[in-house]
């Protein structure tokens, strides 16, 4: 990982700079994901399960490592006499967690939300 | 290629995808799920990021979201919003 | 590549992976790959009574693409590492 040769060091620092005005906005949508990191996130995750955690890590497949989980999963039934739509919701937590990312759904800065 | 001439008579979906920015927009997921916000961009996989959005389950309100990144492999269709 | 790496980390480690079926396994972390394909070995199922045909089994393989969450021990988790190892992947990759 550390591939950068001496004479590879100035041209890396060139392009860090180059990188770090960037830093801050939001050209392309994993930087939104980007800006998160260290944050505090909500995870939408396929089949009505939800995380929040801290975002520590995170690749190009939204593969993630969240610290201090909360996870949320929903549970529909319908029941057989009254058609009434039961839902139940199971909370649990977990320190850390990788999260595969082809389960994701949406990712979303927590403090944001309602 | 010409760039921006109007929106809605956009020849290629890559000139729709490219005129929608900043504009209001409902995606609809996989899932039925539709997202109502504001387009701030996009990537070749269909990841969406998204301001002000509004998640409609059924058609009734049920989240809203500052900033929302959508993964691109769940979006069905970005249509226009009225 | 990054989780890649960091799973490499856990090799020896106990886990805990959650299959897109439900099923958690419990069990030492012998090796991964690129695809983040696992093998575990002393393996147990959390919930045995649902899967009693799990019993016998010690080691395993997992595929990568059945895997929806994994579990690692809370002290081999260093997040200033990860940050910096994350920042590099996102630059390097635009």
């Amino acid at each position: 990982m550390a591939s950068a040769s001496d004479g590879g060091e100035d041209q890396a620092t060139l392009a860090n700079q180059q990188t770090n005005i960037d830093e801050s906005t939001v050209k392309e949508p994993l930087d939104l994901v980007r800006l998160s990191l260290d944050e505090r996130v909500y995870v939408k995750l396929r089949n009505d399960r939800e995380l929040r955690g801290k975002l520590h890590s995170y690749d190009q497949h939204l593969n993630m490592l969240l610290g201090e989980v909360e996870e949320i999963t929903t549970i529909r039934e319908v029941d057989e006499e009254t058609y009434e739509e039961i839902i139940k919701s199971n909370k649990r937590s977990v320190p850390y967690l990788f999260v595969r990312g082809d389960a994701v759904t949406l990712i979303s800065p927590h403090e944001i939300r309602s | 290629m010409e760039a921006s001439t109007t929106t809605s008579a956009s020849k290629t979906p890559a000139d729709f995808l490219k005129s929608i920015r900043g504009k209001r927009v409902v995606v609809k997921l996989n899932s039925g799920v539709d997202y109502r916000g504001i387009l701030a961009c996009l990537d070749g996989y269909m990841n969406i990021a998204m301001e002000h959005t509004e998640e409609y389950v059924n058609g009734q309100l049920k989240n809203k979201y500052g900033d929302a990144f959508i993964r691109g492999n769940n979006v069905l269709y970005i249509s226009l919003a009225k | 590549m990054l989780f890649y790496s960091f799973f490499k980390t856990l090799v020896g480690k106990q886990i805990t992976v959650e299959l897109k079926n439900d099923l958690e396994i419990r069990g030492t972390l012998v090796s991964v790959d690129q695809y983040l394909n696992i093998k575990l070995e002393s393996v147990s199922v959390l919930d045995e009574e649902k899967y009693p045909h799990m019993k016998s089994v010690r080691d395993c393989f997992v595929r990568g693409s059945v895997v929806r969450y994994v579990q690692p021990p809370e002290e081999s988790v260093d997040v200033d590492i990860l940050h910096d190892a994350t920042r590099r992947e996102a630059r390097s990759a635009v």
